[in-house]
């Protein structure tokens, strides 16, 4: 599938509405966001095929050199002096506000002008071939066990084209991801859900990937109907990658995010520089850093895409900077800045988050482990920049006994501490390494933006509840 | 240019369909301390057309998105697209809600009142009227003010709609001293804006997070009575009423089915739950009149003494389960108080969350837990503020033990008991 035609026909029409309204700010840009999504959901019971969760629109971003004044907008065709009279008078401030404005340096606006493509096949498959894959895979699950209540078979291909228009630059970029589910419905000794997933740009490595997963969601609904409560305690870990990447996005990634330094939200700001990890431990971010879900070519403040390395063996050594963060901060900004849509601010925010990997065997790790747990799976987390508390909660875990797997299932187990402690007491790495871009992370409790996160297997200690 | 609606009528292919339109205007404040970082607005629509095609005994459906930037040969494309889909999907014959057409409703708010940006203003206001703690700050402030109008129209005569206007303040009450610092995090949403009782609701917070400062560790392991405050109690709440949603029972995920008693062998002093699916709740901006189907809403009792009384939901999976009149999807939920009195709170040991990173339930595993940013540890004699300590329970046995306050609160689309005390947690 090519750039959005939509897109490219109000090129002229982003040019024209920046230099109206380049009288009155001296630095202006327009986003033109076109994301298209598709979705496709079977189960036992019927099947789904419709658009997914897109965005089609604009958002401006002006400058003074003052606060920051932003639009957002559905089109911008039309009389481009009317609107920008329009805008203007959206914006007006009251009065009683000029005196709290801050004052910053004029953003840059280097020339440049370049399109940015990574191809996809996702129009290879036509509706009928994805809703059958769904459809095929769904009988299957609910085929292969009588306990199996219901089975969700998902696809979710979606393709993003966005347009930058300065006075300096034009950019465009073109990429796609899909994300592939697989969740069981069982009951047995007690009902639970269990969930699979894949995901990438070609859906020719994605399906077979999830066909792929049948047996092991079924085998872990199994287990999971055996599982029981953790005992609460502090405990030797593994981490699953998805665990690594939890812990990576939430232990940390949130805390150096740079629009915290600014407000004085993040312990962080004053660690640079400082250990706040074990030596052995490197951790990076970036759209530019690997490849998946959030690797796209420029941010939505048109800063192209970094690999930003924040943790360099164990110390602090950088942030993820939006535009208006950098600019307070008097830094360069990182390539960090996006928006949950067209309709909502720029934020600093993280891409694509791991550890890298270490040099250590996974079955030593295991041997490593007199009793703890191997965790697996995120299922949720929650951020404490200021404090550096954490709260992370897997799946389930598996017991470890005198360095071996056993077969006693826990689940859900809730990973609780302080970060530095967490951090400093990763003591193995392995060198194995998977990043998985499933992810929806939230700036508080909103702003909700595609990220992916991962890296090795971890050994670290950790209180479970 | 036709509108969609129009095209949609005009096509033979589809049987039936269903416009639902959000379009809002907004204005944004987001401040950095008490300096003005970025100034917002926007005008924006979202509409989304969903054709349904009954073919092969089925009735499918697909939807899309219809801008209104798109030209009438895209929305025929995007039409002619949809029904090819609606094709290929399967599922059970329903019908869709019949023509209820009405008046536009105006939820009650007094935020139409003045301009925005002097309405935003005189929040901002308001918020930093309450930054006279010393050593606290408020460290980052979010103003959305927002104009919500909702339609829905669709194919059997619906054609509703409502206007709401709404705020949501984002606040991070701060306390320093001697270099170090906490935060908290404080969020309100509101209809009707009153300044004395947004500097009055900060203020609690500044003297929350003054307390977080000095808040110590407790001796743990230690076991003992948990109380949750409304923001907890409705999310709580919420895993109960989503699970007892018509698509959950159809989809066979719900664990509880009517009948089904949820506090089964309760304690003799146990308050049972009544918890009660509603349309509107006053001054709440989740109030709707009627769902994303235009259905009028019929608020519903969910659970009555402890056990689940009625399911709740739209009207697609109301008709498969077979309730003759679906309740529409109730935005809203109210939980009866009990019989937790004050006084007889202040003679029980109890650790009263304040702030958590968030209440961790998984009705599965029967479990309730999660890590406590800020709690009053109260041992009988004396008042504490805690932190760094996770809780963790066994839900259904803590249900047989639950107790609930006589006063009632309210918090975002919940209202009822203020507080509600779990037994004999395990904190660590």
């Amino acid at each position: 599938m090519p750039f959005s035609a939509f897109l490219d026909a109000r090129r002229q029409d982003c040019r024209d509405l920046a230099a109206a309204l380049q009288p009155q700010f001296s630095y202006v840009t327009v986003l033109g966001c076109d994301v298209r999504a598709r979705a496709y959901r079977a189960d036992r019971n019927g099947s789904m095929a419709r658009e997914g969760r897109g965005e089609r629109g604009f958002v401006l971003k002006l400058s003074n050199g003052k606060s920051f004044y932003e639009y957002s907008l559905d089109d911008i065709t039309g009389d481009k002096t009317a609107l920008a009279g329009k805008i203007l008078k959206a914006l007006q401030t009251d009065p009683d506000l000029y005196r709290r404005e801050i004052s910053v340096k004029l953003p840059s606006d280097e020339p440049l002008k370049q399109d940015f493509v990574r191809e996809t096949d996702f129009a290879d498959y036509d509706d009928q071939a994805l809703l059958g894959v769904c459809s095929d895979l769904s009988a299957e699950l609910v085929g292969k066990d009588p306990h199996v209540l219901n089975a969700f078979a998902v696809l979710q291909p979606f393709t993003v084209s966005k347009l930058f228009v300065s006075a300096n630059r034009e950019l465009s970029q073109h990429y796609g991801w899909a994300n592939g589910v697989l969740l069981v419905v069982y009951r047995d000794e007690k009902m639970v859900q269990a969930r699979v997933g894949a995901d990438g740009d070609h859906l020719k490595e994605l399906i077979p990937a999830l066909r792929g997963k049948t047996d092991a969601v079924l085998d872990l609904a199994r287990n999971l109907t055996r599982a029981t409560p953790i005992e609460p305690g502090v405990y030797d870990v593994i981490t699953d990658s998805s665990i690594t990447g939890l812990i990576a996005h939430e232990a940390f990634g949130h805390g150096v995010e740079m629009d915290q330094f600014v407000k004085d939200r993040a312990l962080a700001k004053n660690c640079v520089g400082q250990y706040v990890a074990s030596p052995i431990a490197n951790m990076r971010d970036g759209a530019a850093a690997t490849h998946s879900v959030a690797s796209y070519f420029f941010d939505d403040d048109g800063v192209l895409a970094h690999d930003t390395q924040i943790i360099k063996d164990g110390v602090l050594v950088a942030g993820l900077s939006d535009l208006a963060s950098a600019l307070q901060l008097d830094t360069a900004p990182t390539g960090n800045g996006r928006r949950d849509s067209y309709k909502r601010k720029a934020y600093s925010r993280m891409t694509n988050t791991f550890f890298e990997k270490g040099s250590d065997k996974l079955s030593d790790m295991i041997a490593s482990v007199k009793h703890g747990y191997m965790l697996f799976e995120t299922n949720n987390g929650m951020e404490d920049p200021k404090n550096w508390q954490i709260q992370c909660t897997a799946e389930y875990g598996i017991e470890i006994v005198d360095g071996k797997l056993t077969d006693h299932y826990v689940a859900p187990v809730v990973m609780s501490g302080y970060v530095p402690d967490l951090l400093k007491s990763i003591s193995m790495i392995s060198d194995g390494f998977e990043v998985i871009g499933a992810g929806f992370c939230g700036k508080g409790y909103k702003e909700w933006v595609r990220v992916s996160d991962g890296g090795p297997n971890l050994k670290v200690k950790v209180k479970l509840g | 240019m036709k509108t969609v609606k129009e095209l949609l009528e005009q096509n033979a292919s589809v049987d039936a369909f269903r416009i639902l339109e959000h379009r809002i205007r907004s204005y944004e404040l987001f401040f950095v301390h008490q300096s003005l970082e970025t100034v917002r607005a926007t005008d924006t629509a979202d509409i989304e057309a969903t054709v349904y095609v009954d073919h092969d005994g089925f009735r499918g459906d697909s939807a899309f998105a219809a801008p209104e930037s798109l030209s009438e040969e895209e929305l025929n494309e995007k039409i002619s697209l949809a029904v090819r889909r609606a094709r290929l999907v399967c599922n059970k014959p329903y019908t869709l809600t019949r023509g209820e057409s009405a008046p536009c409703v105006y939820l009650d708010t007094n935020l139409n009142e003045e301009a925005p940006e002097t309405l935003a203003r005189r929040i901002a206001d308001a918020c930093f009227a309450a930054d006279t703690e010393e050593g606290g700050s408020i460290n980052a402030l979010e103003i959305f003010l927002d104009r919500e109008e909702t339609r829905v129209v669709n194919s059997l005569g619906v054609d509703r709609s409502q206007v709401k206007y709404r705020v949501m303040i984002e606040a991070i009450p701060t306390f320093t001293r001697g270099g170090e610092s906490v935060e908290l995090y404080e969020d309100l949403r509101f209809s009707e804006f009153d300044p004395e009782r947004v500097t009055g609701m900060i203020r609690e917070k500044m003297r929350e997070v003054r307390d977080r400062f000095s808040a110590q560790k407790p001796q743990t392991p230690l076991q003992t009575n948990v109380i949750l405050r409304a923001k907890e109690i409705s999310s709580l709440m919420e895993e109960f009423s989503n699970e007892l949603n018509y698509a959950s029972v159809y989809a066979h995920s719900n664990l509880h089915a009517l009948g089904d008693d949820l506090q089964e062998n309760a304690a003799g002093d146990c308050d049972k739950i009544t918890l009660t699916a509603k349309g509107t709740l006053p001054q709440s901006v989740f109030s709707k009149a009627f769902d994303e189907d235009g259905t009028s809403l019929a608020d519903t009792c969910l659970i009555r003494d402890g056990k689940v009384e009625n399911y709740y939901g739209a009207n697609r999976f109301g008709q498969y389960l077979e309730i003759p009149v679906p309740s529409g999807n109730l935005p809203c939920l109210r939980l009866e108080p009990g019989t937790l009195s004050e006084d007889l709170l202040e003679q029980t040991p109890h650790l009263e969350c304040v702030s958590l990173s968030g209440l961790q339930v998984d009705l599965y595993n029967d479990y309730i837990g999660g890590e406590i940013r800020l709690g009053y540890y109260f041992d009988g004699k004396t008042k504490t503020p805690v932190t760094g300590i996770t809780m963790s329970g066994k839900l259904s046995e803590v249900l047989r033990g639950l107790r609930l306050s006589e006063r009632t609160g309210t918090y975002n689309a919940y209202e009822g008991a203020e507080k509600l005390l779990l037994r004999d947690m395990q904190i660590l």
